[in-house]
């Protein structure tokens, strides 16, 4: 193997995992794991200087964000969520068309005085009068929350931080409502929550990334635009 | 890069020692509050705007905590700890490190590590009398410290309430207006819309439903919720009770019946909400507003009056001072007057120190009833950038 130019982040598990092998597939780059069957590193038959570096869909977003890898596969929504000043750090080459996933707010379907994001701010107000507190709202996406919060001016709340069963905390009564991920919105429903008709943050779905602050030699771009190239051909 | 706390270590020590002095010669006394506070109680008041900027973290055994970003309610809840009928009055004065997170990345003046210096008041009945302290002792003590030619200015929240009280509007839009102050742009957006007789949510799924209920019988509208959930499969949760939201469905049916607000009772709103400017011209301004309007604000304009000429009783000079009416200072749980001392000339890190009466935060603190506080802190190393900048 020559040396490497350029070096992409892939996710090592999961279905993004899946999905992402079978769109090398694809493309008909043979990606293919190197050293031992347990490690995570790989390469593409197609090229002798490009290295693979599987990695969980969240640390994916750290190396791009750092410059460690030069592209890598995860869910716009990680992206959204952990590095503030998106657009500095990272390009979007690629939708995927996989891994999708919608960012909403959901409430407690017997809130039947609520139906939007205005309507929430008017409760805010309401059950600080009432509890002495503010609404909790659980997620694991703080920074996407606060943002879509500001933007429509609501302002009594609080999040608490939930890494998993989101859906369950308004009923286990440690939050009042949520801003989750849902694909179908069945799993909202079977928790008896309810979407607002204004409350969706993002439509995310897998993108393939470029990490602006990667050492980017000539070799490498020409890298990049070739596995570009190749990816978009096979969506 | 040196250790943050490190930079100007010495002349910032010095600084806090004549500040601290000239508190403590006031009669204020010296605390000390913890450093980390239990993050839970401490946002619950402070809400996502300062969360955002407060490092929380959770140690070993699973309790939320955070580095106190500000030292009010650190000092408030130091003397609820002491005064737990919240029955005494007190006077308290501290010097301490606070941190927040800068998203525009660390400066001089914005530093993520930086030291309050501050006094807080707690239980002083007579509160024109404290609002007066505490605007003499803060701008006493960036003197003593050497800063001139500082400027002051001035809001009165408690006076936004007393018009809005005044009005002849009902109670569901007086809360509305006294929650939106701190947000100008959803309050004139919620101005326009009712003023308008604006009724988009005419068209929501539940407007059906809402004009069935009984606007006069409370107990009975509360029955017809019950029932409507019950035959929906709709279970209470959420923390919110069938009550809440039966007066919550109340005042949107309300809403759907009620004639739009009165243009003129609009208009005396945004009137009222662009004075600013001196304080003698922006008193004149906010007489002739209400009186042309017919309202009585007669005892909370006699009151802001009072207070600007005990200031200049005492010495302060006002001659650059500046009122406004939408001057907030960002901070919901402050309640009555707000002020800051700032040095213009200074660009980014002008707002130097700033205070406000916060009479209703001591009872979200677990305090039995509401009682009178105000505070003042200072950003020192602000204060020290300023006055070596004069000097």
């Amino acid at each position: 193997m020559s040396e490497t130019v350029l070096t992409v982040a892939v996710p090592s598990k999961g279905r993004l995992k899946e999905q992402a092998d079978a769109l090398f597939e694809k493309a008909g780059l043979g990606l293919h794991k190197t050293g031992h069957e347990r490690g995570y590193t790989g390469a593409f038959d197609a090229f002798d200087d490009v290295e693979v570096a599987f990695l969980s869909a969240s640390e994916i977003v750290h190396h791009l964000r750092a410059g460690r890898v030069h592209l890598g596969i995860t869910g716009e929504d990680l992206v959204r969520e952990t590095i503030p000043d998106v657009d500095a750090s990272v390009s979007f080459e690629a939708p995927l068309g996989f891994g999708r996933a919608d960012v909403v707010v959901a409430v407690p379907d017997c809130w039947i005085d609520v139906s939007g994001m205005a309507d929430l701010e008017d409760v805010a107000a309401q059950f600080a009068r009432t509890h002495g507190r503010r609404l909790r709202v659980a997620t694991k996406y703080f920074n996407l929350t606060r943002r879509f919060f500001a933007k429509h001016n609501v302002s009594g709340y609080r999040i608490v931080g939930s890494v998993g069963a989101t859906e369950g905390t308004p009923a286990a009564g440690t939050a009042e409502l949520i801003v989750d991920i849902t694909t179908t919105g069945t799993t909202l429903r079977a928790n008896h929550l309810k979407l607002l008709d204004d409350g969706l943050i993002l439509s995310s779905q897998a993108h393939l990334l470029g990490a602006k602050d990667a050492a980017w030699s000539p070799a490498a771009e020409a890298r990049r635009d070739e596995i570009v190239s190749k990816l978009k051909a096979a969506l | 890069m040196a250790a943050e706390s490190a930079i100007n270590f010495e002349a910032l020590e010095s600084q806090a020692g004549t500040l601290v002095e000239t508190f403590k010669i006031a009669g204020y006394e010296q605390v000390a509050p913890s450093i980390l506070q239990p993050a839970d109680i401490f946002l619950d008041q402070i809400g996502e705007a300062l969360r955002s900027r407060t490092y929380v973290f959770t140690d070993l055994t699973g309790e939320e905590l955070c580095l106190r970003p500000d030292l009010t309610v650190p000092v408030s809840r130091l003397y609820l700890e002491r005064h737990p009928k919240a029955d005494r009055e007190a006077r308290y004065c501290y010097n301490g490190p606070a941190f927040r997170f800068q998203p525009g990345g660390r400066s001089r003046v914005r530093p993520r590590e930086f030291r309050q210096a501050g006094i807080e008041s707690f239980g002083i009945e007579d509160r024109d009398a404290a609002d007066v302290e505490m605007v003499l002792l803060a701008t006493a003590a960036v003197q003593q410290a050497g800063l001139r030619d500082f400027t002051l200015r001035f809001g009165d929240i408690g006076l936004f309430f007393s018009l809005v009280e005044s009005l002849e509007i009902p109670e569901r839009w007086r809360r509305k207006l006294g929650h939106y102050f701190w947000r100008p742009t959803a309050f004139h957006g919620l101005l326009r819309r009712l003023s308008r007789g604006e009724r988009p949510e005419a068209e929501s799924p539940i407007a059906g439903f809402a004009r069935t209920l009984d606007l006069g019988d409370r107990a009975r509208a509360e029955e017809q919720v019950e029932r409507y959930l019950g035959e929906n499969d709709l279970p209470l949760m959420g923390n919110r009770s069938l009550s809440e939201i039966t007066a919550s469905l109340l005042d949107f049916a309300a809403d759907l019946e009620a004639p739009p607000l009165a243009k003129e009772i609009a208009t005396v709103i945004d009137y009222y909400l662009a004075v600013s400017g001196s304080p003698e011209e922006c008193v004149g301004r906010i007489a002739m507003i209400a009186r042309g309007a017919g309202l009585d604000l007669d005892a909370s304009l006699d009151r802001l009056i009072r207070r600007f000429d005990r200031l200049k009783e005492n010495g302060l000079d006002l001659s650059g001072a500046t009122f406004a009416s939408d001057f907030g200072r960002n901070l919901e749980y402050y309640s009555g007057l707000v002020f800051q001392i700032e040095m213009p000339s200074l660009g980014d890190g002008s707002q130097i120190a700033g205070g406000g009466r916060y009479d209703g935060l001591l009872k979200a603190l677990g305090a039995p009833r509401d009682l009178p506080a105000i505070g003042c802190a200072i950003h020192t190393e602000r204060l020290l950038a300023a006055v070596e900048a004069s000097a």
